[in-house]
């Protein structure tokens, strides 16, 4: 599976199921509806780390990196490149 | 597992409780009552090493790991009886120089943490708002890029040590439409132009520290100020928060073993039908129930103060040991003064203080409420 669909899937199943969404687009932003707030992200950056066995520094945790999923998967690749 | 500690840390922790006997004390009553801070003994307690004990030597810091350090703390919250100092003290380290000590650009952490480690200048964190409090990131105040400098507008309110600050670490957001991610921290200094320091607010406790409201009208920051990346702020301010939960109530630990002492020496003396009060269940329980509270209170704290040397992260952790420690503490005060009877409620027994002291430990750094959201979220609910 691709991080891409990974990630689509956790954020469907765990956060975006108490805002009522049943899908999510790839180039959706998720800040604006407000589908990842200041805890979500400590689940999500949690998941990340232990899914794809990367470490997310303080300092990722910027729009660039969580804005949307298409974000999200860039950050996962280039963090899994390095 | 091992709850030895090396003679090293132990000697540590008895000299700032002779410190704090010796150099802190005075005239507590009346500064209290006048509701006076202290620039002496800010000056005293940098001069001891607290404001710089978790910090790199490189900045002025004493390289002291975690685990001595909140030792450290707990010994000065056992022997001063100025909790109010202890409280801006604490407000500093974990909210300004933290966020500061592991954001900072080397030349932030020259210019301002050097400063704040030697007691030069004070530090004050400007999070909270009139609308927000406890959804502390549904804050207003903004930032505005104009060429080389952000401009920032807004007020905050409930700021410990505003009124003797010198540097003013400010949450604001620079685009609302990214939710909590628009937020971004800024290092401002009290001569900025723009940043006005409003009235004082009069407090139940905590007296000698002193609050007030900031507002910032067209304040010009440098760019060079914006502590972190643009949209980190959120990130920033957890990390501070997350510190603070974790290591701020170790004083009140200290505080608490004072307060458990006070009451057994009391139920000692003090004798009524001909015995004394501490020979009575109802005394004696309420004794057993201080030191219950006060062990457990400190094998939380020991835990988080290991798992935040060992791992760095311990959101959860951080919330239940404020939640219990606060929780904790305020009971205590609540007992020793019912063991002290009407001599309690009287300033000059100094146990009323504490307890007007302890009040806001529930409220401040995330209510108790707020510490079972999070624990709660951390249970995946």
């Amino acid at each position: 599976m691709s991080p891409l669909t990974e990630l689509t899937e956790y954020i469907l199943r765990e956060i975006a199921v108490e805002h009522g969404k049943e899908s999510l687009e790839s180039d959706e932003n998720l800040l604006s509806q407000g589908l990842i707030d200041s805890m979500g992200i400590l689940k999500l950056v949690s998941f990340i780390e232990s899914n794809f066995g990367i470490k997310v520094d303080n300092e990722d945790i910027v729009p660039e990196n969580f804005e949307t999923l298409n974000d999200m998967s860039r950050f996962v690749e280039k963090k899994k490149n390095k | 597992m091992n709850f030895e500690f090396t003679a090293d840390q132990l000697e540590l922790k008895n000299s700032a409780v002779r410190f704090a006997q010796k150099k802190l004390n005075g005239d507590i009553i009346a500064r209290d009552k006048a509701g006076t801070f202290s620039k002496e003994l800010w000056k005293a307690c940098a001069e001891f090493g607290i404001l710089s004990l978790p910090f790199s030597k490189s900045y002025g810091g004493s390289d002291c790991d975690i685990i001595t350090t909140l030792l450290i703390m707990e010994g000065l919250g056992y022997g001063c009886k100025d909790s109010g100092l202890l409280f801006s003290i604490n407000g500093q380290l974990w909210t300004v120089q933290m966020p500061i000590f592991h954001f900072g650009t080397p030349a932030q952490k020259t210019n301002y943490l050097s400063k704040l480690c030697s007691g030069e200048w004070i530090g004050a964190n400007c999070m909270t708002e009139p609308s927000s409090g406890s959804d502390s990131f549904a804050l207003s105040t903004t930032a505005k890029r104009d060429g080389d400098h952000y401009i920032l507008n807004g007020s905050k309110t409930l700021i410990t040590n505003a009124p003797i600050a010198d540097l003013f670490l400010v949450f604001a957001t620079i685009d609302k439409s990214k939710g909590f991610m628009g937020v971004t921290a800024f290092l401002v200094e009290k001569t900025f132009p723009g940043i006005i320091i409003s009235k004082e607010i009069e407090k139940m406790g905590l007296k000698t520290s002193p609050m007030s409201e900031v507002i910032f009208e067209d304040c010009q920051v440098p760019l060079a100020n914006r502590l972190g990346p643009e949209g980190n702020g959120a990130t920033i301010f957890n990390e501070g928060i997350e510190w603070e939960r974790s290591c701020m109530l170790a004083s009140d630990v200290g505080v608490m073993e004072r307060q458990l002492e006070e009451c057994i020496k009391y139920a000692k003396i003090r004798e009524q039908f001909k015995k004394p009060i501490g020979k009575f269940q109802a005394i004696s329980h309420k004794i057993a129930d201080m030191k219950v509270r006060l062990e457990t209170a400190r094998l939380i704290l020991y835990k988080v103060a290991w798992l935040k040397q060992t791992q760095g992260r311990a959101g959860m952790e951080a919330a239940i040991a404020k939640l219990y420690l606060s929780e904790s503490l305020i009971q205590s005060c609540l007992d020793a003064i019912q063991i002290h009877g009407g001599y309690g409620y009287t300033a000059e027994y100094e146990v009323e203080r504490d307890l007007r002291d302890s009040i806001s430990s529930t409220l401040y750094s995330g209510t108790s409420e707020i510490q079972k959201n999070i624990i709660a979220k951390y249970l995946g609910l």
